[in-house]
């Protein structure tokens, strides 16, 4: 974790220099740039493992930052949105961002933000576990079992592949669209009820209060993030 | 010379002139031939009379042509045959001379006569059309009701020298003049109109002011739906003048219903402009307000978090800056939030999901919010599927949860659940403590109202407000009342309306997942 570089890409100075201080504290390297053209040019520079953007650049949408980024780079993308844009978020998280935080945001919040996608970033490059535990739930895909307090859960296919994908991408949030389309092969939003139900139906068979889950979370407007 | 002849109409002459012309044709012809009679044959001076006929045929018509006919032959007879000056015959085969020349005179005349109605005919219609064209091409030039009433008025003027009028329907669908023309067309019941108009199919009445005119009521069919009528007065009774006022209500009723089209689009237009400048000047301020709210707040934050740690003192009044701009935060974003709902219709994007789901999303965006008020949420999981804005939603169930924690004593639990009716769900948040003034029960929901004005504490009063905006805007409703078991109960309703179907998946055989 320690080291990392950071590229902040945040228009506001004040702003920067609480992020700033507040990653350094960390122990890692931040690079600072104020528009997306900056933000470009500064990612091929320092080669982050990380990019903090916001979304209000003055030089425009940060889904074309996201898209342009992901040309060439894997490294995860955190956004800092203003609540009331779900509709600009969902357009950057489709580009490829990777999580948001909506402003205003605390430190703490920030920071676990950022250690938990600089360390899905560097858990990538492996292959993924073929078994992973969250609360009381095991599941081991190389089985294809899952298990709640040692009990066998039986999941149908359907939720066991919203499962996995929710799994392979914890932490990250995954809009509607991408969920229907990794596991129903559609980008079609007409059957995002679908999807909704299905949450709901891993939410009651693994979670312990589906009215209040732990572990799949709802991203109100945006889609679902899973959460180790 | 001939085309103008020929297009001279019989009916812009009166009849005592065309047959005056016949008399007077004649009489020129034996005024010119008798000082040569001695040099004259016989057969020459019939041409001359057939030739008078031909004459009088185009200029005047069948009648005249007839009349010039029979005259010529008497005039023949009694002037030049011998014996002259008398009608009688002494040479036989004279008879047969007068027999023929009167049906050859009355064949050519009657011809003649035909050709140059035809013609003329031809001519009318020309000018008609050609004024159909014109009328057409001012029509689709128009740009107000107005102008297509003046244009008709002045095609039907030229042409007929038949007055209109014209007759729209009004917002509450009656029949309205564009222009009132004093007394060209006589004020027609409004009745007869409603009914040509409901009919659709065009009327004809005597105009009843003496004139003897007919009023020709045409009913303008839009595509959609009927445009009006076109009330026309016309002098003479025409039988092929039917489809011309049809092709002209056609007309008519393409140029009406453009310009209500016309009308339809820029009012969608100007709407989507001013709903684009409303919501960017919105999210503009929202932007540059939660700017500096960010910076305070992250600032302040670091201050309490970061090394080094600061004075017990110190800490304490950088906690409250953040907290104070936490607040700020959201007093921003009621105000917005208000702004955005009550300045214009609310653009929900609905979509049909369980209500489980946006409680959940609300319970954790409160986090500490609720500290010290644990939630009770019960029979969530068995709702139908509604169809809703999560988002406006989940807005409401946070405004609902924040003002049970506010109002709550220290420790009261906060209770949600649902009941569902026949057409409604309605879902309810109670609170502990002494509930809602009953006095004010209904005033909550108002603007910048506050159920408890004499407490400590904070708010603007707008909360509730917002709710109740978002819960009509799903064509909801919402209420708070104080349950008889004490505290108070906010509750509101969303349709049920039709789910969509949903095929269950078959849970898969012990072998396939193990």
């Amino acid at each position: 974790m320690k080291d990392a570089m950071i590229l902040l890409i945040e228009d506001e100075r004040q702003i920067r220099r609480f992020v700033r201080s507040a990653l350094e504290n960390e122990g890692l390297r931040v690079s600072e740039a104020e528009t997306r053209r900056e933000g470009l040019l500064a990612a091929g520079r320092c080669q982050p493992e990380l990019v903090i953007l916001d979304l209000g650049l003055p030089d425009g949408d940060g889904a074309k930052f996201v898209d342009d980024f992901r040309a060439w780079s894997a490294a995860p993308v955190l956004v800092l949105s203003a609540r009331s844009t779900e509709y600009d978020k969902i357009g950057v998280l489709d580009a490829g961002a990777d999580d948001y935080l909506t402003k205003p945001f605390s430190i703490g919040e920030l920071l676990a933000r950022v250690r938990a996608l600089l360390r899905r970033g560097r858990a990538r490059p492996g292959a993924e576990a073929s078994r992973v535990s969250f609360g009381d739930v095991e599941v081991d895909f190389a089985l294809r079992q899952v298990q709640r307090r040692g009990e066998p859960v039986r999941l149908t296919p359907l939720e066991y592949r919203l499962l996995a994908v929710l799994v392979a991408n914890a932490g990250k949030v995954m809009t509607h669209r991408q969920l229907l389309h990794e596991v129903w092969g559609q980008a079609t939003g007409d059957n995002s009820h679908y999807l909704r139900i299905y949450v709901g139906h891993l939410r009651h068979k693994l979670e312990d209060d589906p009215a209040q889950p732990r572990h799949f979370l709802t991203e109100t407007g945006v889609g679902y993030r899973f959460q180790l | 010379m001939l085309s103008s002849i020929l297009l001279t109409e019989d009916r812009k002459r009166p009849a005592g002139w065309r047959y005056g012309l016949a008399v007077l044709a004649c009489g020129v012809v034996v005024a010119g031939l008798l000082p040569f009679r001695t040099h004259l044959d016989l057969p020459n001076t019939v041409m001359f009379f057939l030739l008078t006929v031909v004459v009088v045929a185009l200029m005047a018509g069948r009648g005249p042509a007839v009349l010039a006919s029979v005259l010529g032959v008497a005039l023949f007879d009694f002037l030049f045959v011998p014996p002259r000056f008398s009608f009688e015959v002494s040479h036989a085969p004279h008879l047969l001379t007068f027999a023929v020349m009167l049906v050859v005179s009355l064949i050519v005349g009657q011809l003649t006569a035909g050709l140059r109605a035809q013609a003329s005919e031809a001519a009318r219609r020309e000018r008609v059309a050609r004024g159909l064209y014109g009328l057409a091409r001012e029509l689709a030039g128009a740009v107000g009701v107005e102008q297509v009433d003046e244009s008709v008025a002045r095609f039907l003027q030229e042409q007929w020298s038949a007055p209109c009028r014209l007759l729209l329907p009004t917002a509450d669908e009656h029949l309205q003049a564009v222009h009132e023309r004093g007394g060209v067309v006589p004020a027609l019941d409004v009745a007869l109109l409603m009914k040509v108009r409901d009919a659709q199919r065009p009327l004809q009445v005597p105009a009843g002011d003496g004139t003897g005119r007919q009023v020709h009521v045409l009913p303008l069919l839009g595509a959609t739906r009927n445009r009006g009528v076109l009330a026309v007065a016309l002098a003479e009774r025409a039988d092929d003048i039917g489809p011309l006022l049809e092709a002209l209500a056609a007309l008519v009723s393409t140029a009406v219903e453009r310009l209500h089209f016309v009308e339809v689009a820029q009012a969608a237009q100007l709407e989507a402009v001013s709903e684009r400048l409303r919501s960017s000047i919105l999210s503009a301020f929202s932007h540059d307000v939660r700017t500096p709210l960010t910076a305070l707040y992250g600032l302040a934050d670091s201050l309490v978090v970061g090394p080094p740690p600061l004075p017990d003192q110190a800490r304490d009044i950088a906690e409250a800056i953040r907290d104070q701009a936490l607040r700020v935060n959201g007093m921003v974003g009621n105000l917005l939030d208000m702004a955005r709902l009550q300045t214009g219709p609310v653009s929900l994007r609905k979509e049909w999901q369980p209500v489980e789901e946006v409680v959940g999303a609300s319970l954790k965006l409160l986090g500490s919010a609720l500290e010290g008020h644990p939630v009770r949420v019960a029979g969530l999981a068995d709702l139908p599927l509604l169809e809703f804005d999560a988002v406006l939603i989940e807005r409401v169930l946070c405004n609902l949860f924040e003002n049970a924690a506010k109002y709550s004593p220290p420790g009261a639990a906060i209770l949600l659940d649902a009941a569902v009716g026949p057409l409604t769900v309605e879902l309810r948040v109670t609170s502990g403590g002494g509930g809602f003034p009953p006095d004010k029960l209904e005033k909550v929901f108002d603007l910048f109202e506050r159920g408890h004005a004499e407490t400590a504490v904070v708010g603007m009063g707008i909360g509730l407000a917002i709710c109740r905006s978002i819960v009509e805007a799903h064509g909801g409703a919402i209420r708070a009342f104080n349950p008889p078991e004490g505290g108070g109960c906010v509750a509101f309703c969303l349709p049920r309306g039709t789910p969509p179907l949903i095929e269950s998946e078959a849970l898969p055989l012990e072998d396939e997942l193990g």
